[in-house]
């Protein structure tokens, strides 16, 4: 599903230009739930931001479904955005004055989805993440837990095949994250690719697979059997 | 993305922010109103200045002494205040004898102290014929109009304006057979004109004395020659034709070969109305003119506003780019909002503007007498609808194109 070759990426900050990613190669299967960790400035966030088409890489191949990104217009790389991805977010970015129901409706705004079939698709992604009594509360007046499920569900609502969250639990408390990441879980367990960037090792460990990133190169990258994960907890 | 969903989705925006949406509005409100009102008013007063043209009839036409002036706007050397004698009584005598005229009223006019009792005023008179009254359609309220006998034998006989007839009388005087001074000379009143009669080149009918032309010219000016001819065309001819007639036979009766050496000049009612009408037209575009500046200061004021609300609102240009929004989505969303405010500020702008121009209408029909027409131009009204609408196109492109060029990582992490 995804292909990475010697990805690069150089920002320009002032004079001296940033090298971000040094050469990441990586492939992740249909249907895998993989972590990305790393300490601050290792380069995971952007390589989230690459993988998800948020971002260009500035060298190296990077194939997202066998098609080259290298190929594709930035009109072309929102639609599959849109279609084939779903995003979570560390600090949520809900619209804030707008419901639930409007906040999850947004992604299908931007889609072909026909209007008459988007009431449904945001009722069934909001019961998904268990907030169908919340559908006309303002996304402000939300606990932190709340919001993120919200996301969750706006991530669901176009039935993508990856979901890409970035530090989804960064901002919550134990309970709530523990709860994000059932939810992340289960989706996993239905068919989902799910790519996960964190520092957190709890969080890492609910993938089967976590790829260790520093200084703008791969590390590690380790399946988690059974066997293994007992260890960590060990 | 669906019109629909893009007109919703800019929408809610907008009632979000309502006061910044009232207070951004504004600006485009009083320019569309200031439009709007300063080009009905323009349109008011071109009405009300035809319309006395109008008066004056369709099949009139006016001779004045002096060559026609070459430019279009200029009046003629006779308004200038140049004293030109070449309109004479022969020239009256030959225009009676064509078939294509009906009447022929030669006039002369000065200004004069009016006196009755110790009442006085200082008024324009007129020195007219009979046919006078017929040719301006010039009806009498009280008592008779004076006869062509009065004009030959040059009695002293005066009809008067019903204005300064309230001037010199009094509301409850009869003046009909009293006695009023012209320049020392005393006139008999015999007539006064019915009230609304319509004046023409610019002299208040209400407040005129018309007396007989031979005692005009003998006692009162001392000339010999005419100031004015009206012409009353025979309805069956052409006006063209008519006016064509008139200059062959006054060429000939001052023995004028070359015509571009006329020393008279011909001016019929539709000369007169396009000349009025490109005056006041011009007026009227002037007045737009100056209002459209306000549009303009209105139109920055959106932009400014449209521009902080593209950078405060970076991060949901980002998420709604992360979840598929495309670069025309994103523009799509922001043009319509500004065009929106404008459009909505056109809407508020006419209103206000048609409630004003209501109010000087009452105003000046309440406590003036002028004959304020109350017009409303259509034109106006889709103009302005079709400038606010531009205004947002044109001052929301540039803050909408900001915002869709927004790299959707960067403006993710906007803080």
């Amino acid at each position: 599903m995804i292909d990475v070759q010697g990805l690069k990426k150089e920002y320009i900050e002032g004079e001296t230009p940033t090298q971000a990613l040094r050469g990441v190669t990586l492939s992740i299967e249909k249907g895998e739930f993989v972590s990305v960790m790393g300490p601050s400035g290792s380069g995971k966030s952007t390589l989230l931001h690459i993988l998800s088409f948020l971002d260009r890489p500035t060298g190296g191949s990077y194939k997202f479904q066998g098609k080259s990104i290298d190929d594709m217009t930035d009109q072309e790389l929102a639609h599959v955005r849109n279609k084939d991805m779903g995003f979570v977010f560390q600090s949520f970015n809900l619209l804030s004055r707008l419901t639930v129901y409007d906040n999850v409706e947004i992604p299908l705004l931007y889609s072909d989805i026909l209007p008459a079939k988007r009431q449904e698709l945001i009722e069934d992604a909001v019961k998904a993440v268990g907030l169908e009594e919340k559908l006309n509360t303002e996304a402000g007046r939300l606990s932190g837990g709340q919001k993120q499920r919200v996301a969750i569900a706006r991530a669901l609502v176009t039935d993508p095949n990856i979901i890409f969250a970035d530090e989804p639990t960064g901002n919550l408390d134990s309970q709530s994250g523990l709860q994000v990441m059932e939810i992340l879980k289960s989706l996993h367990e239905k068919g989902r690719t799910v790519v996960l960037v964190t520092h957190e090792s709890q969080t890492a460990e609910f993938a089967n697979r976590i790829i260790r990133v520093k200084d703008g190169l791969v590390e590690s990258d380790k399946a988690i059997t059974a066997h293994s994960l007992h260890g960590t907890l060990k | 993305m669906l019109f629909r969903d893009a007109f919703k989705t800019s929408t809610r925006s907008l009632v979000h922010g309502k006061m910044r949406s009232i207070l951004t509005m504004l600006g485009i409100v009083i320019g569309i109103a200031s439009v709007i009102i300063l080009m009905s008013v323009g349109q008011s007063a071109q009405d009300l200045i035809i319309g006395q043209v109008q008066g004056i009839g369709s099949n009139l036409v006016v001779i004045t002494p002096g060559a026609p002036s070459n430019g279009r706007f200029s009046p003629p050397a006779s308004a200038q205040g140049v004293i030109i004698t070449s309109l004479q009584q022969q020239d009256v005598n030959a225009l009676q004898r064509e078939p294509s005229i009906t009447a022929v009223a030669p006039l002369v006019s000065g200004q004069a102290n009016v006196v009755y009792g110790n009442n006085n005023a200082t008024e324009s008179y007129q020195g007219v014929t009979a046919d006078m009254f017929s040719i301006r359609n010039l009806t009498i309220g009280k008592g008779y109009q004076f006869t062509q006998s009065d004009v030959d034998s040059a009695n002293h006989v005066a009809v008067i304006g019903p204005d300064l007839a309230v001037t010199l009388f009094g509301p409850y005087v009869d003046p009909v057979n009293k006695t009023v001074r012209l320049k020392d000379i005393s006139f008999r009143v015999v007539g006064v004109l019915s009230k609304g009669g319509t004046g023409a080149f610019g002299v208040n009918q209400g407040d005129i004395v018309l007396i007989p032309i031979t005692v005009a010219q003998k006692e009162l000016l001392g000339i010999s020659y005419f100031s004015t001819i009206l012409v009353q065309a025979n309805q069956n001819y052409n006006i063209d034709f008519v006016t064509s007639r008139i200059a062959f036979v006054l060429q000939q009766d001052h023995g004028i070969t070359d015509p571009n050496k006329d020393d008279f000049s011909i001016q019929t009612q539709a000369n007169i109305l396009s000349l009025l009408g490109n005056v006041t037209s011009i007026l009227t575009l002037f007045l737009a003119a100056i209002a459209s500046i306000s549009l303009v200061v209105g139109g920055i004021g959106i932009m400014n506003i449209m521009l902080v609300a593209v950078t405060e609102r970076t991060r949901e240009i980002g998420l709604r780019k992360a979840v598929g929004a495309t670069n025309n989505d994103i523009l799509q969303q922001f043009l319509i909002e500004s065009v929106l405010l404008t459009f909505a500020g056109g809407v508020v702008g006419i209103a206000i503007g048609a409630g004003v121009v209501g109010l000087v209408y009452l105003g000046l029909s309440a406590f003036t007498s002028i004959g304020w027409v109350f017009a409303f131009p259509i034109s106006a009204v889709i103009l302005s609808l079709a400038v606010s609408g531009i205004a947002g196109i044109a001052f929301g492109i540039y803050p909408a194109l900001q915002a869709a060029r927004k790299n959707p990582i960067d403006a993710l992490r906007y803080e």
